[in-house]
């Protein structure tokens, strides 16, 4: 993004707050605190992208992935890199589906609904608000009536339903299923960023994952990060935390980072750590901090994202087209068997896509391989994004590896317990009954784990929490985290929504703190 | 090009130049032959310096004392080392070693290390310095066990008086050391054209090891099997021999321009037209880029390489794409995708040992190295390793257990089908219309870019491709 003409401040300034992040969840506070004139500073570990160079092509889209590695093991190990992780200034907005389903508000008490899981330290009636003002700032198109919440109202008119979303729709009409158009955060018309460039409408090309080239989907370099720049807010690209410094009475007074190889130090009066549910607790347990309660990296989730895929008579040219154009939210309460639930959306993917999931998921190689890639154009899939509960067992710790910079990779083990189990095989059904009443042939499940969650829960003890309610370190009262690391369950809604909500809800939490 | 001026022959263990002289004889000077005793051989019995480097130093030597315009070298088992290690010199740039032209390699000692049974390596060891008697009974058994049928007495005769001229020091240097040397990366892969000669009788250098140890270090090459003979071709079968080196001669293996995979002219319009941004056309043509048939891989080696180009043709059977090359590729710049399994080691190490365990598992159940068995074994090995029942003991060389071998096939199969489907002609054979969404515009919110209007089914935009292979596969 054009970064020319942005205020700066000296490192020996100490300025108001440092935000580790640029992403869903350092973006909106980022831009928030500088609104109310406070001097804010954020720190990308990747590089400031043009959009210039995102090319329609998979391959080339490597470079706005964390590829840094990972260890991932449990019994469903999960991908990262491009399957959730992303870098550059926007960070893994750069890459995300936009896929922005609110929470369900009963997904938030959980635990007292069911018994199972936890319940969130906050309602669902306290983060409405926020949501409609990300709604309404970034641009998200949706159906004028929402089934699930007929109250709701999106900003913009859907974007257009693409082939897998109409043969979802029809199999769903048949079976008395409900389905509405996805609420997407890319705009379905030319789009007046308050504060940011003039957004085009979506051209339907597809590459959302890719990068996208029109600003059409709301990626944070060109939403709040720019909202952030004309409020005075600094951002240094390429600036990798590995440290804080802190003063006698423990709390944090600067931030030490590795920028052009120079080891660097930014003095500040917070710091708010948003570099997602791996990064920020691979800090965390790296310098030792904020964990009283040992709960950091505790309680990873990956959402339970199975996929099934079918071969249909019809030309559907799945990469065409918003890919997810088609939700339905009927099974966020579905089965007896299990607590929470999961939604539905309709998929299509472009084609390195499709063949690393057949080539892994369905085990093809060979002719047969081969064969069922040249069916791409008849190709259409459905999946759910589904309820995971925290769980002892799922926990990111530091491996002895280390990486280029000598500190320690992350280890992710991450394994499905019963609840999840039996949720999958509910969706499992579900999503077979529907896509054989869409007419597919040649039917096969994709078994997935999507988005990164937990590992800093929030919660309203700091004997069991690392994080109140709005973010702070129980800890270190200057230290607070904001991105899907806070999360206390996963929600069976995408995450970056509600991650954007819980930034603005932070910041005023840290302004009404007086800061 | 036909035959050199000049052919140097180097000679087997426990041979000397004159093992060589029927098939000097048969040549009858074209070309002419220059055959050198190896250190601690035949007239150089004195000699030392018994090191794959000291022997291809005397070698050099020879070769600049006679400065020979074109030369080739033909390397018979021990003498075949000697024979790529003076290669890999003369394709450095070695002064002297220029014209090298062939490579004949009879019967060769691999650049790996060579597969000899401990039990018989100590048994050679054991009589070379024993009593007269033993040696003379001893020479003879060995002669006799490397042919394929029996030699005649005068020849026989002869081998076994250079057996018993070899120097013990030498001899036992190479069983335990100059056999033993790893050449394998220092080799690497040459471009210069080989001929590669195996007997049917040889039980351990025999064609399969051939094509797993030495033609990988070959770029351009011929593999021949010759009915009937044992280790000892040159003295067994000379004129044979020599018919084979003058039609290798005639018509050397190609240094073919590795048939690229091609890109359908309609879909290279496409690509060429403003609908595709040039960054993607920059790398789509990088991409079609043909694969240097030559192409000296860095995170395996060249032996480890060609077993992933045998995987890789069972995996993705796409032909025109060196998949295998571009994993290495890939694997040496650490580039990697953000993720592995912890149950893995980190990635080039783990295709190593994988690779590995697939070519001893082959040998386990098969006998016969991974890279000779046909495809349907391949398969079965491979559906072994999918189903996480590879199952390999260490001592057969097993380095990766089933469940590992099960993790690294899943990364293979997502490896192969991703660099495929990033090659422009699997683009067009799916008929992915993508690509075309988009050209060049100024500035970070690009204007006026196509997309698609259609977006639904059944829909196609008139300039959308085909699918080229099937419509729809079921």
């Amino acid at each position: 993004m054009n970064l020319d003409g942005m205020r700066t401040y000296r490192t020996d300034e100490s300025v108001d707050a440092v935000i580790v992040g640029t992403g869903a969840g350092g973006a909106p506070l980022l831009a928030r605190l500088a609104a109310a004139g406070l001097k804010v500073v954020a720190l990308e570990a990747g590089p400031n992208f043009t959009p210039e160079r995102f090319a329609f092509d998979e391959t080339l889209a490597d470079e706005i992935y964390w590829t840094e590695e990972r260890l991932s093991g449990g019994s469903t190990p999960e991908a990262f890199g491009a399957n959730n992780s992303g870098t550059g200034v926007g960070g893994s907005t750069l890459h995300w589906g936009a896929f922005v389903p609110r929470a369900d508000a009963r997904d938030l008490r959980l635990h007292t609904e069911t018994g199972e899981g936890v319940d969130w330290p906050l309602s669902y009636e306290e983060l409405a608000p926020y949501y409609e003002r990300v709604e309404r700032f970034i641009g998200v198109s949706g159906p004028q009536s929402y089934p699930w919440d007929p109250g709701r109202r999106y900003p913009l008119p859907p974007v257009p339903r693409n082939a897998p979303a109409q043969l979802m729709a029809g199999a769903c009409d048949s079976l008395g299923i409900r389905w509405a158009d996805a609420p997407a955060a890319v705009v379905s018309q030319d789009f007046e960023s308050e504060g940011g460039p003039r957004r085009n409408a979506c051209i339907n090309c597809g590459f959302c994952h890719q990068g996208c080239r029109n600003g059409a989907k709301a990626s944070m370099d060109v939403t709040y990060l720019p909202l952030a720049l004309t409020h005075g807010a600094e951002i240094r690209a390429g600036a990798f935390v590995h440290g804080l410094e802190r003063g006698s009475d423990g709390r944090v007074t600067a931030v030490v980072y590795i920028q052009d190889g120079q080891e660097r130090r930014q003095r500040c009066g917070a710091v708010f750590l948003c570099a997602g549910a791996v990064e920020t607790p691979r800090l965390l347990l790296h310098l030792g901090l904020a964990n009283s309660s040992d709960q950091v990296g505790r309680n990873y989730m990956g959402h339970v994202a199975t996929q099934v895929w079918g071969t249909f008579a019809n030309e559907v040219r799945m990469n065409r087209g918003y890919p997810s154009s088609l939700i339905t939210e009927d099974f966020i309460r579905a089965g007896s068997d299990f607590a929470g639930g999961y939604l539905i959306q309709s998929l299509g993917v472009v084609p390195l896509t499709f063949g690393n999931a057949v080539a892994r998921g369905r085990g093809l190689w060979g002719q047969k391989l081969l064969d069922y890639l040249d069916g791409y154009n008849h190709v259409a899939g459905i999946g759910i994004n589904g309820e995971t509960l925290p769980c002892d067992a799922n926990v990111l710790t530091l491996s002895d590896e280390t990486d280029a910079r000598g500190m320690r990779k992350a280890q992710i083990s991450f394994g499905y317990s019963t609840n999840e189990e039996r949720l999958n095989a509910h969706a499992t059904k579900v999503m077979r009954d529907l896509w054989e009443a869409a007419g597919a042939e040649d039917i096969w499940v994709l078994e997935r784990v999507a988005h990164t969650i937990g590992t800093c829960r929030m919660g309203r003890d700091g004997s069991s929490a690392v994080v109140d309610p709005v973010g702070r370190s129980f800890d270190i009262d200057n230290l607070w985290i904001c991105d899907g690391s806070t999360f206390p369950s996963s929600l069976a809604a995408n995450p970056a929504l509600t991650i954007m909500a819980l930034s603005l809800r932070t910041a005023e939490a840290f302004l009404a703190a007086g800061g | 090009m036909s035959a050199p001026d000049l052919l140097l022959c180097l000679h087997f263990l426990g041979g000397s130049a004159r093992s060589w002289a029927p098939f000097s004889r048969i040549l009858g000077g074209i070309p002419a032959c220059l055959p050198v005793d190896l250190p601690g051989f035949g007239d150089a019995s004195g000699a030392t310096g018994f090191s794959i480097a000291a022997m291809a130093d005397h070698v050099a030597g020879v070769i600049r004392a006679r400065a020979p315009a074109r030369f080739a070298i033909a390397g018979h088992s021990m003498g075949a080392k000697v024979a790529l290690a003076l290669a890999r010199r003369s394709e450095d740039g070695e002064a002297g070693l220029e014209g090298l032209t062939d490579l004949v390699l009879i019967s060769g000692s691999p650049p790996s290390p060579e597969p000899i049974p401990d039990d018989r390596r100590a048994k050679m060891i054991a009589w070379i310095d024993a009593d007269p008697e033993t040696r003379q009974r001893e020479a003879r058994a060995f002669v006799q066990e490397n042919v394929g049928t029996a030699l005649d007495p005068e020849t026989e005769a002869r081998a076994v008086a250079d057996v018993l001229q070899a120097a013990p020091e030498a001899w036992t240097a190479w069983l335990e050391a100059g056999s033993r040397e790893d050449w394998c990366r220092r080799i690497g892969v040459l471009r210069i054209p080989g001929l590669i000669l195996a007997g049917s009788e040889d039980a351990d250098l025999g064609a399969d090891a051939q094509t797993a140890l030495t033609a990988p270090h070959l770029a351009h090459h011929r593999i021949v099997t010759v009915e009937g003979v044992g280790h000892l071709l040159p003295m067994e079968r000379p004129e044979a021999l020599a018919e084979i080196v003058r039609a290798h001669w005639r018509d050397r293996p190609q240094a073919d321009a590795a048939r690229a995979a091609q890109v359908p002219s309609a879909y290279a319009a496409l690509i060429g037209s403003e609908r595709v941004n040039s960054r993607l056309r920059g790398a789509l043509a990088a991409r079609a880029e043909p694969d240097d048939p030559a192409y000296a891989p860095e995170a395996l080696d060249p032996v480890e390489l060609a077993i992933l180009r045998a995987a890789c043709a069972r995996v993705l059977p796409a032909a025109g794409v060196d998949l295998a090359a571009r994993i290495d590729t890939r694997l040496a710049s650490g580039a990697g995708d953000g993720w592995r399994f912890v149950a893995l080691p980190p990635d080039p190490e783990a295709y190593r040992a994988a690779l590995r365990t697939l070519d001893a598992a082959a040998r386990a159940a098969q006998g016969r190295p991974f890279t000779v068995l046909d495809g349907s074994n391949q398969d079965a090995l491979l559906t072994l390793a999918e189903r996480g029942a590879l199952s390999v003991p260490e001592a057969l060389g097993g380095r990766l257990d089933g469940d590992r071998m099960r993790f690294w096939f899943e990364d293979l199969r997502a490896d192969a089908v991703r660099l495929w489907l990033g090659h422009p002609a699997a683009l067009a054979r799916v008929g992915f219309s993508g690509i075309g969404a988009g050209g060049d515009r100024p500035g970070p919110i690009a204007d006026g870019l196509p997309g698609f209007h259609e977006v639904g089914l059944d829909a196609p935009e008139p300039w959308e491709p085909r699918a080229t292979q099937a419509e729809v596969v079921r």
